[in-house]
């Protein structure tokens, strides 16, 4: 009957409410009970911890107060420091806990540092795990004694000195979870393979980038490659050249229709410049004589390969001469020479460091720069079995193996070939005056890889029509390059480097992506 | 109507070397060469050709010889050797490209015997010489860098050259010469590449007994002369002037690579004031023949 069966489902209900109220009781007094027991730890904690100020996580600085506080760098702390009293601000790159002790590594850009935290007088328990809870990656402050030690540390690179920490405070703590290892960055492919640890991809480090660009090896190559945009603006100073900036917005393409960037430009579009060729060439018309300018390239070729990316440092150089487009090439070469040179001079350091994960040959060269013709080239080739034709362009697999060629015999990874058949050069190229066949263009390469193509220009407003007609290019699109020959144009070369292809076969690596810092590929536009 | 022209470039008094015999043929009556019955040697020296050169070597070697080469000559001197060499056959065919011999030589210990044979090279082909400072070398002194003369005007167009003369300073314990990589294995020491170089001349003693003399010198030179203490160092000079008391150069009344490579390794070793006399009179009359110009820049 309903009476009942209310009556008895009310019963149930009151028995699982019962029940339900107990467990929930159980609950709440067994929180209570923790919730006490962490009250009193708290208690006994801040009770014992003597050391309370002298550890913590800091304020996020918004400048609030301006401290006259001098902070030592990590590369500085040497066994000359031993015994001062210094602060110093880093990353954790690692904190271990033994015992009484917590063994912290602090890190700042290449250099790391051991540093110490006792349970003593100056520590108190409480801090020794506060220092050892921090997660990697935070920056730090530490006021610490500079202790000299007897045995080399080995693992850091501040091998004679270890830190006694007095004080430590977090200035920007870290996510606990990285999304990859710093030390497993740095680690070489095949011993990643060998013993098991892991090894980070390419793509979990280009996406991961910020992180990537801390370890060792990344800040070496970038320094290095920072090297190479100095080394090149310092030496093209120094023989009389201007630095010029050129536009990337511009309305037709200079290098061919097929790989430029179409961006929309108010009511018409425009193009993202391919190279600052056309520009470069009107200011030796303008009289400057000697030019060289530094800017971003962007060439939209759907080449994944290793060496190839959408946008680029272009490293141009354009000169007038007097009577032989040697001159020119002899200061071009002369200019990667000085490059070469005050890499291998300045930047040891960084190479050796960049060896360590990724080994490879010193970079070899000759002073003054080897140079072949096109014709002892093929005929190289062909002594080493290759079958070409005489006019035939090289090949990728082709420039390699004169590469390795030319290694043999002159042992030599940077050499220019010279008097390149006219049929595979752009439009603007000067033929040969004695052979049509031939032109007055270079290529230069570096560990059997091509970083410059230059040539001799086409100065003379009638034969450039020519010359275009022949290519089948409209000239209305290139009128005003053409007029640009017509009122008095001096005689010129000149060449074009990639600054990343030229930081990465120097140092031997094999990806381009490992010398741009936010590399551009068909298939990455971030970070 | 070409865009430029390119007047000749290639100096009026340069000397055509055309030899006086058309065809060779071994000499089937077998008189007075023992290796008459070889198969014919390229460099071969013709009879008439060899008088004239020892009539040559006997006017140099008079000490006031009518011919006083002691002042330097302007322009290149009378070439020793008049045989002739194939150059396709000994170093492979022309493909049209320069056919460059590499030198790799450490700067501390310059191959002067080679700058000998560079200069006698230069004056029988056109020779194409560069001079060029390895990586692994930071900085040479500045003779070393014009040790091969003067840049060639012509040097822009390598392949107007018959020859490749690339002399490379660099960072090597043992000098070495690299020509055909993929054919030819690199050849070491200094002794041995001015073996290679002479044979480009064509000028090498037919004759087996005066060619093993030859090497027998050059040895003697590399092993006790160079790398010998200085009791080995006496014995060769005392053989030396016992040789050259007999006739005025090593092998006899001809001019030599061992003449070439003594006299430079004795030069070397320095010292050249207390040598015997014969010793003395034969450096000078190596002096006069003009060869050595090249080598006095770099001896102490």
């Amino acid at each position: 009957m309903q009476y009942r069966a209310g009556e008895e489902e009310q019963q149930a209900q009151s028995k699982k409410a019962l029940k339900k109220q107990q467990k929930e009781a159980e609950k709440a007094a067994k929180k209570a009970e923790k919730q006490a027991k962490l009250a009193a730890e708290q208690q006994e904690a801040d009770e014992d911890d003597f050391a309370k100020d002298r550890y913590g996580i800091c304020p996020m600085v918004q400048s609030q107060q301006k401290l006259d506080r001098a902070l030592v760098r990590v590369q500085d702390l040497t066994p000359e420091k031993a015994e001062q009293q210094i602060w110093v601000r880093a990353r954790i790159h690692t904190s271990r806990a033994k015992g009484k002790q917590c063994f912290l590594v602090l890190r700042h850009q290449q250099f790391t540092v051991q540093a110490l935290l006792a349970v003593g007088d100056r520590a108190s328990k409480q801090m020794v795990k506060f220092a050892a809870n921090l997660t990697k990656e935070s920056i730090i402050d530490v006021e610490a004694v500079v202790k000299k030690v007897e045995q080399k540390i080995e693992s850091c690179s501040q091998q004679d000195v270890e830190l006694h920490v007095e004080r430590i405070f977090v200035i920007s703590q870290s996510e606990a979870r990285l999304p990859l290892q710093l030390e497993d960055a740095v680690r070489p492919e095949g011993e990643g393979d060998e013993e098991g640890r892991a090894t980070v991809n390419q793509d979990t480090r280009l996406d991961n980038r910020v992180i990537d660009l801390r370890t060792t090896t990344s800040q070496a190559i970038f320094r290095l490659q920072s090297g190479v945009c100095q080394l090149f603006r310092d030496t093209l100073i120094n023989k009389g050249f201007v630095e010029i900036q050129t536009p990337k917005i511009i309305s037709a393409a200079s290098e061919g229709g097929a790989n430029v960037f179409t961006v929309s430009y108010f009511k018409t579009s425009a193009y993202l410049a391919q190279s600052p060729q056309l520009y470069k060439q009107m200011c030796i018309c303008a009289d400057f004589d000697k030019v060289f300018c530094v800017g971003p390239v962007f060439r939209a070729e759907d080449s994944n390969t290793h060496r190839h990316l959408t946008e680029f440092v272009g490293l141009d150089i354009e000169m007038a001469f007097n009577y032989h487009y040697h001159e020119v090439i002899d200061s071009i070469t002369d200019t990667m020479v000085q490059i070469f040179k005050g890499l291998r001079d300045r930047f040891q350091t960084e190479i050796q460091m960049v060896n360590k994960q990724y080994p490879s040959e010193p970079f070899k060269f000759l002073e003054p720069t080897l140079r072949l013709e096109y014709k002892e080239a093929v005929a190289m080739l062909k002594a080493a079995g290759v079958e070409m034709g005489d006019e035939e362009d090289l090949s990728t697999p082709n420039e390699k193996l004169l590469g390795r060629l030319v290694k043999d015999k002159y042992d030599t990874d940077f050499y220019v070939l010279d008097k390149y058949p006219l049929a595979v050069r752009p439009f603007y190229t000067m033929p040969d005056p004695n052979n049509p066949k031939y032109s007055n263009s270079y290529d230069m390469f570096m560990r059997g890889e091509e970083i410059l193509s230059g040539a001799q220009r086409v100065h003379d407003a009638q034969l450039l029509t020519e010359r275009a007609m022949h290519h089948g290019i409209d000239l209305e699109k290139i009128k005003a390059y053409i007029d640009s020959f017509r009122y008095g144009a001096p005689p010129h070369a000149g060449g074009g480097i990639g600054l990343e292809r030229v930081t990465m076969l120097y140092l031997g690596l094999h990806n381009v992506r490992q010398t741009s810092m936010f590399p551009r590929d068909p298939k990455r536009l971030t970070p | 109507m070409p865009m430029y022209k390119v007047k000749p470039v290639s100096p009026a008094d340069i000397k055509i070397d055309v030899p006086s015999c058309m065809y060779k043929s071994p000499n089937v009556h077998g008189h007075g060469m023992n290796c008459g019955e070889h198969a014919l040697q390229n460099g071969e020296v013709d009879p008439s050709l060899k008088a004239t050169v020892d009539g040559f070597a006997k006017t140099v070697t008079t000490p006031d010889a009518d011919l006083d080469a002691s002042t330097p000559s302007p322009g290149p001197a009378e070439s020793v050797f008049k045989g002739t060499a194939d150059l396709d056959s000994l170093l492979g065919k022309d493909l049209g490209a320069l056919r460059d011999i590499v030198i790799n030589a450490n700067p501390a210990r310059p191959p002067l015997s080679l700058l000998v044979l560079h200069a006698l090279l230069c004056q029988r082909y056109q020779v194409l010489s560069s001079v060029h400072v390895h990586s692994s070398v930071s900085a040479v002194p500045p003779p070393l860098l014009s040790c091969l003369g003067p840049r060639h005007i012509d040097s822009y167009a390598r392949q107007r050259f018959q020859l490749g003369f690339t002399l490379i300073w660099k960072d090597v314990s043992e000098l070495q010469m690299k020509f055909s990589t993929q054919s030819m294995c690199p050849i070491e020491g200094e002794a041995n590449v001015a073996r290679f170089l002479f044979r480009l001349l064509g000028a090498e003693p037919q004759d087996p007994a005066a060619a093993t003399q030859m090497d027998c010198w050059i040895d003697k030179a590399v092993f006790q002369l160079s790398e010998g203490g200085s009791k080995d160092r006496a014995a060769v000079l005392r053989s030396l002037n016992a040789a050259l008391g007999r006739s005025p150069w090593l092998l006899g009344q001809e001019f030599s690579l061992a003449d070439i490579v003594c006299a430079c390794f004795v030069l070397r070793a320095g010292q050249t004031t207390s040598a015997p006399v014969n010793v003395q009179r034969w450096l000078k009359s190596c002096q006069n023949l003009g060869h050595f110009d090249c080598v006095y820049p770099f001896l102490q």
